[in-house]
C-alpha cells in the first residue's frame, strides 16, 4: 500500500523504453526494402538506409539510456503504450516517403501513407503518382504485413520481457475481437503460434504467385498486401499481373483466409480440423460471402451484359472478398455496376471479416451478437417475460458482453459521423466525407473515386489526412483502446 | 512446466498468478466464467470454462500433456474426482486439496493414491503444524525450514541488552561460523547486511543456520526459552480441531467459541483434556473470566481477520503472551505483522507454498521459494561453469544487494564462509533485495 500511493499514474520511463525496443525491431524490417533498393540500384535506398539506422539508434538510445525505477506496466500504461507504439511506428515509417529523392511528398501525405499501411487500410495518397521506386513499394507492403497481425503481437513473440501483466494489457488492446482467444497458456507462445501461421501462409502465397505470371518482387509485395488484407499494390506491373485469372483465384483464397480467425487456422493446422466446421461465425462468413457473390454477379450482368464465365464468376467474387475482408483492392470501376452494389459494398465494409483475423470492419462476430440480440428484443415485444440468452458458438454470452458489443457498434457509427462532420468543416463534400471516414475506420481503404462521386485521397486537405489517420488507428485497435485515451479520468486519478 | 489448475477460488487464483509470474504455463479451469474473465484479461494464463470434474473440460485443458494437475475447488470430493480423471487422462503428477484428515492418514492414503491422487494438500493441517512449530520455538519470531530442514531460517527480534546488540556484524561473525545473518528488518525496511552494519535492539534478524546450531542463537540474541504450556484459542473451527488433535497433549488448550452447537461438536472431536468455553472472546470480561492472564499463548482462528487481529491486540494488553492470528485477507498480513502479532497464519499462502515446494522438488529451475516483505530468498542450483564457481566466495566481489545464506551439497545443509568454494550441483540460498534477482540469476547461469 505504501508504495502504490506514491507511484505516478504512468510509468513513463518504462513506456519510452519499450517503445525504444520496438523501434529497434522496426528498423530490422527496413532491411527488406533496403535489399530491394540495392538489387534494383535505386536512389531511395540511401534514405531508407539512413532511416533504418536512425530508427535503430533512437530505439537503442531509448532502450539503453532511459532509467526505469520499476518495470511494472498498469492497465493505463498498456493502453497508452499500444497507441503510442502504433503512432511511433508510423512516424518513423513515414520518413523514407518524405525524403525520397524520386517521389518526395509532404508530412501529412507521408504520415497518412504510413498509418494507412500499418493499419492495413491501404488507402493511398501517393499511389496515383507513377514512378514510386521498388524500394518504397516494398516498404509499403512490409508495413501492412507487420500491421496485419499486429505490431504488439509480433513483439510479444520476440521480446520475452513483455510477457507480463503489462504485455497482457497490450495484447488485449491490440487483438481484434470481442473476447480474445488464447491458444496456448502463455501470451508469448500464443503470439509465436499466430505469427508462425501468418508467416507460413505468407510464404506459401508468395510462392504460388511467383509460380504464376508475377515476378518475384511483385509476388512478394502482393503476398504481404493480400494476407494482411491491406491492399497496397506493387505498382503498375503488379496491377497488370492481377488481370490474370490465376492470380485472381489465388488472391481470393488468401484474402479470404486473411478474414478468418487465425486461432482457428492454427487449430486446423495442429490437428483439430473439426473446430473449423463447428464454428458458427465462420459458417456465417462463408454464407454471407456466397450471397454477396450472387448479388454482385447478377448486378454485373444486369449492368454490363454477359461477357463470359470468368467475368461472371471470378470478378464479382474477387470484388466481394476484397471488400468484406477490408483488403480494398478494386480492379473494376464498381460505380458502373449500379447503386445496389455500392450499398452492398458499404454494408460489407461495415461487417468486415471474422474477429482475430487481419481484416477490418466491425467484424462478423459482433454482427452475430447484434442480430441474435435484435431477434430477442423483437420476440420480447410479444412475450415480455421470456428469458432469452444470446447464444453464440454453443456458449451463452453474458448481458454485459452483449452490451459491450452493442456499445461498440454505436460508437463505431458515432466515430464515422463525428469524423465526417470534422471533414466537412475542412471543405470536403458530404458524401466524400462520410465515405472516406467509413472506409478508414473499417480499414478498407477505398477512395471515393470508387463510388464515382469524388476524387481519391490526395485531393483532401492536409488536416483531413491527419484526422483520417487517427480514424484508421481507432478502427484498427477496435475503438476502445484509442477512445479510452480521450477519457479525462484516464489521465487523472480522480 | 505445464500446469493445469482446477478451481479458480482464492487458492486457485493466487497460485495461478504466482506461478504465471514464475514463467510457468498455466491453464485454469473453473465453471464460473465471470471469475475467469477477470483473470484471463489481466494475467498471463489461459482459462477454460467448464466443470473441473468433466472429461470434456479437462480434455480441452490438455491435462493429458500436463506435468502437474492441481485440484483446489472448494469440495474435496470434486478435487479427488478431478485428480482421478486427470491422472487417467495422462497427467504426470496430481495434487488435490482436501478438507479432512481422513484421506491423509497413511493407511487411507494408499487407497486415495490408487484413485489417482499423488499428493494431498490439507491447508488446516499445514496451518496447525505451523502454529505448533511457532509455539514450540516460542523464542523465535518466525522459523522456516528450507530443503527438508537442512537449513533453518530463523527470524528473531533482538531485545535490549542482548549480547550482540550494538555490535557490528564483522565483530562477532568472524569468530563464529555456525550461523549467518542474512537479512535485517528494521522499521518496515529490509536490509541485506554487510560486515559493517551494526545490529540494533528492536531489529528482526533473519539467521540461516543448520539444525544443530539453532540453540546457539538463543544465547547470542539474549532470548530465553519460554516453555509454552497453556494456550487459549478463540474460534472453534476446523483448524482449532486439527490443532488440538495434532498437538497430542504438548499444550493445554482452552477454546472460546460463540456458538453452542459448535461447542458441542468440538467436545466430541477434540481430545478430552481440551477445555471448551461458550463465550465471545471479543469481550474483555469473558477473556478475564476464562483466565487469559494465566495463558502463555493466545491464538485467534475465527473467519474474521479483523476480529482476529484486534482480539490479539486486546489480549496482549491483558497478558504477556505469544499471539497468533489467522488472517485470510492477504493485504492485512503486513499490517498484522507491523502490529507485532507474533505469527500470522494464512491458509491460502500455506497451501500455495506447499504446492510451490512440490514444484521445487519436481523442477530445480524454479527458484524462488519465499518472500520476506521486500527481500527475496531464492534457492539456486549451480550450473557447471557459472560465474559463482570461479573463485572462493570472498574473491567473487558480490553485489551489496545480495548475500549467500547457505548451501546444500549432496542433500546436507552447510553454511558459507569466505573461503567456501561453490561447486556445480550445489543448491545455494541467496537473499537479495527485490529487483536484484536478475543480477543473481546472471551469477548462476
Amino acid at each position: 500500500m505504501r508504495t502504490i500511493s506514491r507511484q505516478p499514474l504512468f510509468n513513463i520511463p518504462m513506456l519510452l523504453k519499450v517503445v525504444g525496443m520496438l523501434l529497434m525491431i522496426e528498423s530490422a524490417f527496413f532491411l527488406l526494402p533496403i535489399g530491394a533498393g540495392l538489387y534494383y540500384h535505386e536512389e531511395d535506398t540511401l534514405i531508407t538506409g539512413i532511416t533504418a539506422a536512425g530508427t535503430f539508434l533512437v530505439g537503442l538510445w531509448m532502450a539503453r539510456r532511459i532509467r526505469t525505477t520499476h518495470n511494472r506496466l498498469s492497465k493505463r500504461d498498456g493502453f497508452l503504450l499500444t497507441s503510442s507504439v502504433w503512432v511511433a511506428f508510423s512516424l518513423f515509417g513515414m520518413l523514407p516517403f518524405i525524403f525520397s529523392p524520386t517521389t518526395p511528398c509532404n508530412v501529412s501525405d507521408a504520415f497518412f501513407e504510413a498509418m494507412s499501411g500499418f493499419t492495413t487500410t491501404g488507402a493511398s495518397t501517393l499511389g496515383s503518382r507513377p514512378g514510386m521506386s521498388n524500394c518504397l513499394l516494398l516498404w509499403r507492403a512490409v508495413m501492412q504485413w507487420i500491421g496485419g497481425l499486429g505490431i504488439i503481437l509480433f513483439t510479444l513473440a520476440v521480446i520475452p520481457m513483455l510477457n507480463t501483466r503489462g504485455g497482457m494489457q497490450m495484447f488485449n488492446a491490440e487483438m481484434t475481437g470481442i473476447t480474445h482467444d488464447k491458444i496456448r497458456p502463455r501470451v508469448s507462445q500464443t503470439a509465436k503460434s499466430l505469427w508462425g501461421v501468418y508467416m507460413g501462409l505468407t510464404v506459401l502465397l508468395a510462392l504460388l504467385l511467383w509460380a504464376g505470371p508475377m515476378d518475384f518482387f511483385d509476388a512478394l509485395c502482393t503476398a504481404f498486401g493480400t494476407l494482411s488484407t491491406g491492399g497496397y499494390t506493387s505498382g503498375i506491373s503488379g496491377m497488370l499481373a492481377m488481370e490474370h485469372t490465376y492470380v485472381k483465384l489465388v488472391m481470393i483464397v488468401f484474402m479470404f483466409i486473411g478474414g478468418v480467425n487465425f486461432a482457428l487456422i492454427f487449430r486446423f493446422i495442429t490437428g483439430q480440423p473439426r473446430q473449423l466446421l463447428r464454428n458458427d461465425v465462420l459458417r456465417i462468413y462463408v454464407i454471407f460471402t456466397g450471397i454477396m457473390w450472387a448479388c454482385f454477379a447478377v448486378a454485373r450482368v444486369a449492368a454490363e451484359g454477359y461477357h463470359g464465365l470468368v467475368e461472371l464468376l471470378v470478378d464479382p467474387l474477387f470484388q466481394v472478398v476484397a471488400i468484406s475482408t477490408s483488403t480494398g483492392i478494386s480492379l473494376l470501376p464498381l460505380a458502373g455496376w449500379g447503386g445496389f452494389t455500392l450499398m452492398l459494398t458499404v454494408m460489407m465494409m461495415f461487417f468486415g471479416g471474422c474477429a482475430g483475423s487481419t481484416s477490418g470492419g466491425a467484424k462478423i462476430d459482433r454482427m452475430v451478437y447484434l442480430f441474435k440480440n435484435m431477434r430477442n428484443e423483437l420476440y420480447r415485444c410479444i412475450y415480455p417475460n421470456a428469458v432469452l440468452p444470446v447464444q453464440v458458438g454453443g456458449r451463452v454470452a453474458s448481458p454485459q458482453l452483449v452490451g459491450k458489443v452493442i456499445a461498440f457498434l454505436c460508437i463505431y457509427v458515432m466515430v464515422i459521423i463525428v469524423g465526417a462532420c470534422v471533414l466537412t468543416v475542412m471543405g470536403v463534400p458530404v458524401t466524400d466525407a462520410i465515405f472516406s471516414c467509413f472506409s478508414c475506420i473499417s480499414n478498407t481503404g477505398f477512395g471515393t473515386e470508387i463510388t464515382g462521386l469524388g476524387g481519391s485521397y490526395d485531393m483532401l486537405p492536409g488536416a483531413a489526412k491527419w484526422v483520417l489517420s487517427l480514424i484508421m488507428l481507432t478502427g484498427r485497435l477496435e475503438i476502445f483502446s484509442v477512445l479510452v485515451l480521450l477519457l479525462p479520468s484516464f489521465w487523472s486519478r480522480g | 512446466m505445464k500446469i493445469v489448475i482446477a478451481g479458480a477460488g482464492e487458492v486457485g487464483s493466487h497460485l495461478a498468478k504466482l506461478l504465471s509470474n514464475e514463467e510457468q504455463d498455466i491453464t485454469l479451469v473453473d465453471s464460473d466464467a465471470t471469475k475467469l474473465g477477470v483473470l484471463d484479461a489481466n494475467f498471463n494464463l489461459m482459462t477454460i470454462t467448464g466443470d473441473p470434474t468433466s472429461f470434456a473440460a479437462l480434455r480441452e485443458a490438455k491435462v493429458d500433456r500436463c506435468d502437474l494437475f492441481i485440484a483446489v475447488t472448494p469440495y474435496e470430493t470434486a478435487n479427488i474426482v478431478a485428480c482421478s480423471i486427470a491422472k487417467n487422462l495422462g497427467a504426470q503428477l496430481t495434487v488435490a486439496r482436501i478438507d479432512s484428515y481422513d484421506y491423509m492418514k497413511p493407511e487411507n492414503f494408499r487407497h486415495v493414491k490408487q484413485m489417482g491422487v499423488d499428493k494431498v494438500i490439507y491447508p488446516e493441517y499445514l496451518a496447525a503444524q505451523e502454529i505448533i512449530t511457532a509455539l514450540e520455538y516460542s523464542w523465535m519470531r518466525s522459523r522456516y525450514e528450507l530443503h527438508e530442514g537442512q537449513i533453518i531460517l530463523a527470524g528473531i527480534v533482538l531485545p535490549e541488552g542482548a549480547p550482540i546488540a550494538g555490535m557490528q556484524l564483522k565483530e562477532f561473525a568472524s569468530t563464529n561460523h555456525s550461523f549467518h545473518v542474512s537479512a535485517i528488518r528494521r522499521n518496515h525496511e529490509t536490509i541485506i547486511p554487510g560486515g559493517g552494519d551494526r545490529l540494533l535492539a528492536g531489529d528482526v534478524l533473519f539467521f540461516t543456520t543448520t539444525r544443530e546450531h539453532v540453540d546457539d542463537l538463543m544465547a547470542l540474541t539474549g532470548q530465553e526459552d519460554r516453555k509454552i504450556r497453556r494456550v487459549m484459542i478463540m474460534g472453534g473451527g476446523k483448524l482449532a480441531m486439527r490443532l488440538t488433535n495434532l498437538a497430542e497433549g504438548r499444550f493445554k488448550f482452552k477454546i472460546l467459541e460463540n456458538d453452542i452447537d459448535e461447542c458441542h461438536k468440538l467436545s466430541r472431536r477434540c481430545p478430552t483434556d481440551v477445555e471448551i468455553i461458550n463465550g465471545d472472546a471479543r469481550d474483555v470480561e469473558t477473556l478475564l473470566d476464562s483466565g487469559i492472564t494465566e495463558m502463555d499463548a493466545f491464538v485467534t482462528l475465527t473467519p474474521s481477520s479483523e476480529s482476529n487481529i484486534l482480539t490479539c491486540l486486546t489480549a496482549r494488553e491483558l497478558v504477556d503472551a505469544k499471539t497468533v492470528a489467522e488472517v485470510e485477507n492477504i493485504q492485512f498480513i503486513d499490517q498484522a505483522e507491523a502490529l507485532n502479532i507474533n505469527l500470522v497464519i494464512n491458509k491460502k499462502l500455506l497451501a500455495s507454498s506447499a504446492i510451490f515446494q512440490l514444484l521445487l522438488d519436481a523442477d530445480s529451475s524454479t527458484s524462488k521459494c519465499l518472500a520476506l516483505a521486500d527481500a527475496e530468498v531464492a534457492e539456486m542450483e549451480v550450473r557447471k561453469g557459472s560465474k559463482i564457481t570461479h573463485a572462493p566466495v570472498k574473491d567473487l566481489r558480490l553485489s551489496r544487494d545480495m548475500t549467500l545464506g547457505g548451501l546444500i551439497r549432496d542433500g546436507k545443509g552447510m553454511l558459507i564462509g569466505g573461503n567456501t568454494q561453490i561447486l556445480p550441483g550445489d543448491h545455494v540460498l541467496v537473499f537479495c533485495l527485490t529487483g536484484a534477482l536478475r543480477q543473481v540469476e546472471r551469477l548462476f547461469n
